[in-house]
């Protein structure tokens, strides 16, 4: 650097020196974030909260089973409550009205499941597209 | 730049957590608007692009790679947004060579002599920032307000090296003598 170019840098830095910068307005971090939380979702807000914790719960679910099992399936018939519910349980029985429905009908209810099952298989696959693009 | 704590918030942000973005946004905010306003020389407009930068960061965050550091990448759509928004935008002609005011036009009664001072200094800043390319304004916010090295600069700006020096150096004569002007006119003013 000559002396001219030594010059013109110390004469910049006296005028732009990083306590010099320009600051944001009052609120800008605020703004920035009620806008980021209105124009999207939190990355991993599609989830849900089942979807989130879903080994907690799928734990919790086990452990409860277990726990039920062990109070109320009686290991022979030995007269406790868990016998008598276990009794109530296993003698009870369903009786549903006879309906005659026609042939076709069945086919129809089936083929509505199906339709309707792949339906919500596409739509999830594509939200989920679309919901990822930046 | 120090990058570790965002590394921590840009994982928790990841894992869900929204209030963690804050703390990034708190960090890099007046940086970030520096650099918008020195390029675009409007601070609605700068911090439209601040805020809109932040939320594009936000967006992407799953495919930040962490090859650069938060701020590099971040002031990276600072500047081409800054820099795009100045190309599309109809060029104003400054045709005034020297900067129009003299130091007493900031005195005022409201302001001390000293905030007057910083007035007219940022104002003759701004004045010499319009008076160079949209590019080299980039070059020098990021040289001299943010004190990065040429090798970081190229990082954000992607311009090489050799370039950015050869820029700097054509940028910094052309602002010196600017400023120089205006100064030596107080000088003869308060002779």
């Amino acid at each position: 650097m000559n002396n001219k170019e030594m010059n013109d840098e110390k004469l910049l830095r006296r005028f732009l020196s990083p306590e010099r910068i320009e600051r944001a307005p009052e609120g800008f971090t605020t703004k920035t974030l009620t806008r980021i939380r209105i124009e999207t979702r939190s990355l991993t807000e599609h989830y849900g909260f089942i979807a989130r914790n879903r080994v907690p719960l799928i734990s919790a679910g086990i452990t409860a089973g277990l726990i039920l099992a062990a109070i109320l399936i009686p290991s022979g018939d030995n007269g406790s409550i868990g016998a008598e519910v276990w009794k109530y349980i296993r003698d009870i029985e369903f009786t549903l009205p006879g309906i005659n429905l026609p042939k076709w009908a069945s086919y129809t209810m089936i083929g509505i499941f199906i339709m309707g099952f792949l339906d919500r298989a596409l739509s999830g696959i594509f939200q989920k597209r679309t919901t990822s693009k930046p | 730049m120090d990058s570790t704590d965002d590394i921590y918030y840009i994982g928790q942000v990841l894992e869900g957590r929204i209030n963690a973005f804050e703390y990034l946004v708190d960090r890099h905010k007046d940086k970030a608007f520096n650099l918008a306003f020195r390029i675009c020389g409007n601070r609605e407009e700068a911090e439209e692009i601040a805020q809109d930068a932040f939320l594009k960061a936000y967006k992407s965050l799953k495919d930040f790679k962490m090859k650069s550091s938060f701020a590099t990448w971040l002031f990276r759509i600072v500047y081409n947004t800054s820099v795009s928004l100045v190309r599309t935008r109809k060029k104003k002609v400054l045709s005034v060579e020297e900067f129009p005011a003299d130091a007493v036009d900031f005195l005022s009664m409201n302001v001390s002599d000293e905030e007057a001072a910083d007035e007219y200094r940022n104002s003759l800043v701004n004045f010499a920032l319009q008076k160079i390319s949209e590019e080299e304004r980039g070059l020098v916010t990021l040289y001299y307000y943010d004190e990065l090295d040429t090798g970081e600069i190229s990082g954000i700006t992607g311009i090489s090296r050799s370039n950015i020096k050869v820029r700097l150096f054509r940028a910094r004569q052309k602002m010196a003598e600017i400023i120089r002007k205006a100064e030596m006119k107080n000088v003869l003013h308060y002779e």
